[in-house]
């Protein structure tokens, strides 16, 4: 009887305190949802910026893969290029020419690189085309250089319109500069050699500058799209 | 359908020719969709010449009832078709399902092309066909009626991404696919990887994979799946994905040694899990380097003679299951157990191991020794294998002098399961248990395996279906073998390859035959026996055969109720669970009696005859012993004859001294009838032996004294009879009744004789003396010199004992002539 009695008392005691305990779990509850939900609402946002970057950082990828590729196949073209040239075809490279696009891509911001990786690639163009039409008088039909000339014509074009919708993505409120200075500068009518070493000039300038690009878009990786995704996350 | 073939709109006029280029009929391409109606009109231009009215519409060559016309105004009459008319008709275009690319890969390693496929329900009809454009990023576009199409892409776009959908498109609509919208590279299918394998001395259990990519990864990245299997292997064993991260090489571990693997690369784009993989490298097979023998050989015995002193057991051994190289000899250590202590008799033997290229080692079973162990010592054997490397671990075997019985597993069960025989039985309880060997045998061929004591379930790996093996279980204990529990089983049975031969147990019965066969040879048997049937039918029978079971334990069957004197053909069909065979026919032809009955028949008749042989003998002693004749005085007379006796047969006389008879057998008599002679001489054939047996000539009868007394070799028989039979017979001198003859008889000696069967009367005893001696003197009298003839005088109904021919002559009433001749010479000094 003693022990029930006793057992009795402490619950009349702890009725009061019940009630006090259980506001202070309804308002623990209660801040540990809001917490949750706050957490969820920015982890949200995120997922929102994040999924908006997407596109960007997906184009970014393809437009480096494609740059690579473009890079691939312009230091395949030089070998088979001065392979189908016969005797002699070290020395082609030597001699100067003018008028071939510079290799270096220039500016300081990503916006400004990119829209000189876009402006020279749109002036090597030409001289590729060019380079194809002298060498599909000088070389046999089946040369496989021919193809091979014509694939990276196509993919070099490929590549410029991988940029612009990069750029755009990228850089939505800059406008992308077209070449400065007009159309591309093409040489005069040359003679055989002259071809050559034109032909062999703007491949090697060519090749140089596929890979510069290639390499600005490694390190555009993890730059250019972040940006964007930080103002999402602070949003 | 042709427009103008089906309705034409037609001017009455006779000029109408003039003004056919002034109509003009609408819709001018008319396609209807199946289920409406289409209303045709016909215009008149450019003339006022002509108006509605003078208009009539074709349907091909019939001409449609004006009543069906509409006239719209006084140069337009229309006509409105409904269901049931023939016309051009189609369906809406569906949109294709399932639209799917892939870019195969050249042999040149480029990529040139898009192909791609789609579905649709086919719901077309040839009048109205639908067309597919495949159109590739609004650019590139192909037109098909099939469903699947090709676009030309050249450089192929890499890492452009590219739309790509289908429309479909005919006279009534068109409609389009899902677009696909993927970077060119996730539709293409690489050519596989070319593969190089490298073994290398020090890695015996691994190999180097070299690959080449089939195409840069500049352009699609690939990941690579790479499988191998080895003879031994069940199927391909795949190395997962993860573990692939070089994208060029590749190195297998874990490998058995000395095992050839063959190896195969597959590719698709790393970034699209539902790409297409590529097809399997060619077969790359390398070898797996040489090591030492990391497991220990298969050690196991067989008992070729078990006797009750000694058994002879030859040691075999299997390769080890891991020889890691090829097994070059095997090394063998026998010791005996003395004082619970191992003895070493011989040192390790070498056992080379000659072995041809073609075996198979890994079934390749090893005599490594026959010896003759006495059932009072255990012995152990211990064995290694050698290779080029090295030797393996040591393998033991204990064979005890005896185990208990309660030592065998129990509840062994067989049965077959995909080419091989499943044993399991009940594992046993024994803390010195290590495990069971598994035995099975047949014609000859031994294999075993071995299972861990923990387990109560093997596998016999795939045996020769339609034979019998005996399947042992033997329990392997730390101190030997247990002894073993046996089943026989087969993986598959057949109907067995040839019938029971059957033949006759013995000779068969009038109605009933014997049937026994042979047991059927396990090698033909293909199958448990589950019975046997026998048939039989007669043998003319085409149909109609008769069929016994018989169980499969019994050899034989009798076969009753047959038919007597017939033919049958019989022959047993063996069965099996899987089908019957019949066995070879045999013939048989009942008996056309049973047996014994000619024995009785035979029996029968020879008694019959003995009895009337008896019969013959014994005639007179029967007759006189079952019909006693008794002495009738009044009937007995006393005939007389006299030397000169007159050949005239005289009747006997009531004067003749009653009581006395004379009686002579007329069987030797000459007879004067003719018709007497045939009868005469049936009965002189029949008894013809009696005839010649006899001394007198004259009696004929079976029995007669004075037959008896004739016949000198039957002395003994003569004496019997004469001492069984009485003499009835008397001969009286004629003188002492003189005087009873009548007066005129003439006086001359006269004999009388009795031949009464009965006894004589007491008057008759009185001159026994002297019948005696008459009667000794008749016997030696020759019977030609018998002369008289006798006088017949039976008594009143009764019939002579002697012959029936004599009664026969007597009831003719006849007087029968005298077959005697008078006999004087020999009764004259009487």
């Amino acid at each position: 009887m003693i022990g029930l009695q006793f057992a009795c008392e402490i619950e009349g005691r702890m009725n009061g305190h019940a009630k006090n305990m259980h506001l202070k779990k309804s308002m623990k509850s209660i801040a540990t949802l809001l917490s949750f939900l706050l957490l969820m609402a920015v982890h949200s946002t995120r997922m929102v910026g994040a999924s908006r970057n997407h596109p960007c950082r997906k184009t970014l990828q393809r437009t480096f893969k494609l740059a690579k590729v473009v890079q691939s196949e312009a230091s395949e073209l030089f070998i088979i290029y001065k392979a189908s040239q016969g005797e002699g075809s070290e020395f082609l490279c030597t001699a100067p020419v003018n008028n071939i696009p510079d290799p270096n891509i220039s500016g300081l911001e990503a916006s400004e690189r990119i829209s000189s990786i876009y402006t020279h690639l749109q002036s090597f163009i030409p001289h590729l085309k060019r380079v194809y039409e002298q060498q599909t008088d000088l070389q046999l039909p089946t040369s496989p250089m021919l193809p091979k000339l014509l694939g990276v014509s196509a993919n070099s074009r490929n590549l410029a319109l991988s940029i612009n919708d990069f750029y755009h993505r990228a850089f939505p409120n800059l406008p992308l500069p077209e070449p400065a200075g007009g159309p591309t500068t093409l040489p005069p009518p040359l003679n055989v050699f002259q071809q050559k070493v034109y032909g062999c000039m703007v491949l090697k300038t060519y090749k140089e500058f596929t890979s510069n690009v290639s390499k600005e878009f490694k390190s555009f990786r993890g730059k250019v799209c972040r940006r964007r995704m930080k103002t999402n996350a602070l949003f | 359908v042709n427009r103008g073939c089906l309705w034409t709109c037609i001017l009455l006029f006779l000029f109408s020719s003039d003004f056919q280029s002034h109509l003009l009929t609408l819709p001018q391409n008319p396609v209807i969709e199946i289920g409406t109606n289409f209303t045709a009109t016909c215009l008149i231009s450019n003339t006022v010449e002509v108006t509605a009215d003078d208009l009539y519409w074709k349907l091909s060559n019939v001409t449609i009832s004006r009543d069906q016309y509409r006239k719209v105004n006084s140069t337009a009459l229309s006509v409105t078709f409904i269901h049931g008319i023939s016309l051009r008709t189609g369906y809406r275009p569906e949109k294709p399902e399932n639209l799917s690319c892939i870019s195969f890969q050249k042999e040149d390693k480029s990529f040139s092309s898009l192909q791609c496929s789609w579905e649709t329900t086919r719901r077309q009809t040839p009048t109205v066909p639908v067309q597919f454009r495949l159109r590739v990023m609004e650019v590139l576009s192909t037109i098909t009626k099939d469903h699947w199409a090709e676009v030309k892409l050249s450089p192929y776009p890499f890492h452009m991404e590219l739309e790509v959908w289908v429309e479909a498109v005919n006279q009534l609509g068109a409609a389009e696919s899902v677009h696909l919208r993927k970077e060119a590279q996730h539709f293409v299918k690489t050519n596989p990887p070319e593969v190089t394998v490298t073994s290398e001395k020090s890695f015996p259990t691994s190999l180097l994979l070299n690959w080449t990519p089939p195409v840069n990864q500049v352009f699609v990245k690939l990941t690579y799946q790479i499988r191998f299997c080895s003879p031994k292997s069940p199927g391909w064993s795949h190395v997962p994905l993860p573990d692939i991260n070089d994208q060029r090489n590749f190195r297998l571990q874990g490998l058995r040694a000395y095992t050839p693997y063959t190896v195969q690369v597959r590719c698709r784009d790393m970034e699209n899990p539902h790409g297409y993989w590529s097809d399997w490298s060619q077969n790359k097979t390398t070898t797996t380097p040489e090591d030492k023998p990391s497991s220990t050989p298969d050690l196991w015995r067989t008992v070729v003679y078990n006797g009750t002193s000694e058994r002879l057991v030859q040691i075999i051994c299997k390769d080890p299951e891991f020889p890691n190289g090829r097994i070059t000899r095997f090394e063998v250590k026998v010791e005996k157990q003395r004082d619970r202590a191992w003895n070493q008799s011989e040192g390790w033997k070498s056992v080379l191991v000659n072995r041809s290229e073609a075996e198979d080692a890994e079934t390749s079973i090893t005599l490594l020794e026959q010896t003759s162990l006495s059932n009072l010592e255990s012995v152990k054997v211990s064995v290694v294998a050698v290779n080029s490397l090295g030797r393996s671990p040591e393998a033991s075997l204990i064979l005890p002098v005896k185990l208990p019985d309660h030592a065998r597993v129990e509840e062994l069960k067989v049965w077959p399961h995909e080419g091989q025989l499943v044993v399991e039985w009940k594992p046993l309880r024994n803390k010195l248990l290590s495990g069971y060997v598994v035995e099975w045998l047949s014609e000859g061929r031994l294999d075993w395996r071995r299972v861990s004591k923990t387990s109560n379930r093997t596998l016999t790996g795939r045996l020769d279906p339609f034979v019998c093996y005996n399947v042992s279980v033997y329990p392997v204990f730390s101190r030997g073998i247990g002894k073993p529990v046996q089943m026989s089983a087969y993986v598959e049975q057949g109907a067995p390859l040839r019938g029971p031969t059957v033949k006759l147990n013995g000779k068969p019965g009038h109605n009933e035959a014997e049937l026994v066969w042979e047991e059927i040879p396990l090698r033909d048997r293909r199958g448990f026996i589950t019975k046997y049937a026998v048939f039989y039918k007669l043998g003319e029978e085409i149909r109609g055969r008769t069929s016994v079971a018989v169980p499969a334990n019994s050899m034989s069957l009798k076969l009753e109720s047959l038919m007597g004197d017939s033919q049958y053909e019989a022959w047993v069909q063996a069965s099996t669970a899987a089908g019957s065979t019949n066995g070879s026919h045999h013939s048989f032809i009942t008996m056309k009696y049973a047996a014994g009955t000619i024995e009785a028949i035979s029996l029968g008749a020879g008694l019959v005859i003995l009895l009337v042989f008896l019969f013959g003998i014994y005639k007179r002693d029967l007759v006189k012993h079952l019909w006693p004749r008794v002495p009738d005085g009044r009937q007995s007379s006393i005939g007389t004859w006299s030397p000169d006796c007159s050949m005239k047969a005289e009747p006997p006389k009531e004067s003749c001294v009653s009581g006395i008879s004379v009686l002579v057998s007329m069987c030797e008599s000459q007879s004067g009838f003719e018709e007497d002679k045939a009868s005469l001489s049936l009965r002189k054939d029949k008894y013809t032996s009696e005839e010649h047996s006899s001394g007198i000539g004259g009696s004929s009868c079976m029995s007669s004294p004075r037959q008896s007394v004739s016949d000198s070799d039957e002395g003994a028989d003569m004496t019997d009879t004469t001492a069984s039979t009485v003499q009835y017979s008397s001969v009286v001198a004629s003188s002492a009744y003189k005087g009873q003859t009548p007066g005129s008889q003439p006086q001359h000696s006269v004999f009388s004789r009795s031949e009464s069967t009965q006894p004589l009367l007491d008057s008759e005893e009185t001159v026994d003396t002297f019948v005696q001696e008459a009667s000794g003197r008749f016997e030696r009298l020759p019977p030609q010199d018998i002369t008289c003839s006798e006088v017949f005088g039976p008594p009143d109904g009764e019939q002579l004992d002697c012959c029936q021919e004599a009664d026969e002559l007597q009831s003719d009433g006849r007087t029968a002539p005298s077959s005697y001749m008078p006999q004087l010479g020999g009764y004259k000094p009487q």
